[in-house]
């Protein structure tokens, strides 16, 4: 599995350019980690600095695929984004919930595990931000109701949703991230990394029995009040809810078939979005445009800009070429360290901008080990597919390792806060650093048997 | 007329330290006009006497409903005894945590318009009226405004 390192590092110029842009990335990521500024306002200043400075053109900035805003990426999510904003208020989720909650007949460990799967589902085709904030507060209602602890419920949901989120391309921003600069589609997501998260899950599951179960008992009295709840009360709008249903589905379908469609997932998702829009009744949409996440959204057109930076300056190249003799071109080898350093680099810092900055890295890479082939053979080739999905599960389920690794644990955290039962960041990572490195083993099993091994 | 034809003097008032337990108790006894019937706010002034916020029934009523449930629609999945019970667990919480820290005040010489004018732009029911020093001197209520539309609507001419 050893391969010849073509090219050298002689064609970097390591000029005053190449040191600007690298300062300003260098200096960019680092005020990104200590948030002390907003990451948003840091990386729209960031990236105009840089095409004032000269060092990438507007044109470059705003249009090219290599070096500029990937806008897959921002339709895709706005487009979902607009989609779950016309389906909140007709209730559907606080339906699931409660349904869900009664289907385990308000048994702890049981609504525990069913939360945790619907969690995981959901989140598999929804942002894992929105998911949390849709589930856990039904959940907190249900443990004040059986007077549970919300702890646990909290911490167990958002580590699922991080899980869930790694099966498909739109469960979970890296993942589109990386299906936009790889070429890769919704299906060869659904293929090669929902398998192993179902595997994951399910042990994930059967760990938190072990570490929850066995201490939550409610009384009798306390589970009637859960069985009382009409679930069916939930729904506030059952037309809406049916055009969303249906739109929903046509959208996924789309995603399916969206290869064969030849068309992209932005597209569909841009369209799953335009037709709910149309056929929900909404007269003035501003309010649900508005309520997009427009500050993640800026986030991610500034650190494009910025990445399309380092990498016009040769920076990510030359990062590249050390990866590759580090590892001597063993393409296993390199796989199980981006897996593993893409875990811990994500248990604690931002996953976005480290798939940003990884996903040109692992481009140049090929280029260096097949300096003959480009577009979709160089991306798709047999020897590099392991690393883009190592580099997916590492930096997805990383995010469970601490309280700050994932923004679904930030928003469980601040809720639990508000309750006035604050998390911890050891009490977080007590739970979550070992189960993050559970997942991650069984991944690395995983990359291993299917891709050098069994080799399917 | 002015704020301060309308006003309520000064007499009942709020500390940032009191929990929320002796604040209802001051609320339901507290002065208005003539008789003991009850206030349903009150400001909250400090050590010094400087007004510092105002706390009003909505917002006892936000102390005792769970942050959660603003998030989505879970009114039609509440049970009977857990407003009692939240109700119970909110009573040790100090006023500070509670009150409206940006105070809506009228100053005594302000002419009614004013006051109205403010009543509708922030949506308050009582404002606390400020002398020329700074201090409170008296409440404006709502329904004392009314009162003074109502008459000036009913005056023969």
């Amino acid at each position: 599995m050893t391969q010849e390192i073509a090219g050298t590092s002689g064609e970097i110029v390591m000029g005053p350019t190449f040191w600007i842009a690298t300062l300003i990335f260098i200096l960019a990521y680092t005020l990104i980690i200590y948030e002390k500024i907003h990451k948003t306002i840091i990386a729209i200043f960031g990236a105009a600095l840089l095409i004032v400075l000269g060092i990438v053109t507007q044109e470059e900035a705003f249009n090219s695929l290599e070096l500029g805003i990937d806008w897959n990426v921002i339709f895709l999510l706005v487009s979902m984004m607009v989609i779950i904003n016309i389906m909140k208020p007709t209730g559907c989720f606080e339906y699931l919930a409660i349904k869900s909650a009664k289907i385990a007949k308000g048994e702890p460990f049981m609504i525990m595990a069913i939360f945790s799967t619907v969690t995981a589902v959901v989140s598999a085709f929804l942002d894992n931000v929105t998911t949390v904030l849709l589930i856990a507060p039904v959940t907190l209602l249900i443990c004040q109701a059986l007077e549970l602890d919300v702890v646990p419920f909290l911490i167990t949901e958002a580590l699922a949703s991080n899980i869930g989120g790694t099966a498909t391309l739109i469960g979970d921003p890296p993942n589109i991230m990386i299906g936009s600069k790889a070429q890769l589609g919704f299906m060869p997501f659904v293929y090669h990394l929902t398998p192993v998260i179902i595997v994951v899950l399910i042990v994930y599951i059967i760990s938190i029995k072990f570490i929850f179960g066995r201490k939550m008992v409610v009384k009798e009295e306390l589970r009637r009040r859960v069985m009382a709840m009409k679930e069916k009360e939930a729904i506030k709008d059952p037309p809406l809810l049916k055009k969303s249903l249906i739109v929903l589905a046509v959208t996924i379908t789309g995603f399916v078939i969206h290869g064969m469609l030849d068309l992209q997932p932005a597209t569909i998702a841009l369209f799953g979005a335009g037709l709910l829009l149309l056929v929900s009744g909404i007269k003035e949409p501003h309010h649900i445009l508005a309520e997009a996440e427009w500050s993640s959204l800026f986030f991610f057109m500034g650190l494009f800009i910025i990445i399309g930076a380092v990498v016009k300056v040769g920076l990510i190249k030359w990062m590249s070429i050390k990866v590759l003799e580090l590892t001597h071109g063993n393409l296993f080898g390199t796989s199980m360290i981006v897996m593993w350093f893409s875990a811990f680099a994500s248990a604690f810092i931002d996953n976005i901008p480290y798939v940003a900055t990884m996903n040109p890295l692992i481009i140049d890479m090929a280029k260096q080990l097949w300096p003959n082939l480009s577009g979709i053979d160089l991306l798709h080739h047999p020897d590099l597919m392991p690393m883009w999905w190592s580099l997916a599960l590492g930096a997805c389920l990383g995010g469970n390792g601490t309280a700050i690794g994932a923004s679904a644990n930030v928003i469980v955290v601040g809720m639990a806060e508000k309750m006035g039962k604050p998390i911890s960041f050891k009490k977080f990572m007590l739970y979550g650093m070992p189960l993050m490195i559970e997942s991650v083993i069984i991944c690395m099993i995983y990359v291993w048997l299917r891709y050098y091994v069994l080799m399917v | 007329m002015k704020a301060k034809d309308i006003m309520i003097p000064f007499q009942d008032y709020l500390k940032p330290e009191n929990t929320l337990r002796e604040a209802v108790n001051l609320l339901k006894g507290a002065v208005r006009g003539e008789a003991k019937v009850g206030v349903m706010g009150l400001p909250v002034l400090d050590d010094k006497g400087k007004l510092v916020g105002m706390l009003s029934m909505t917002d006892i009523l936000r102390a005792v409903h769970p942050s959660y449930m603003d998030m989505m629609n879970l009114g039609d999945f509440t049970w009977d005894g857990m407003l009692e019970s939240f109700a119970k667990q909110a009573r040790d919480k100090k006023v500070k945590e509670l009150m409206t820290r940006t105070v809506i005040t009228v100053h005594e010489d302000d002419p009614l318009m004013e006051c109205v004018d403010r009543i509708l732009k922030n949506r308050v029911r009582r404002m606390p009226v400020l002398d020329k020093a700074g201090r409170v001197v008296g409440m404006v209520y709502l329904r004392d405004i009314f009162f003074a539309i109502t008459k000036a609507m009913l005056e023969e001419k």
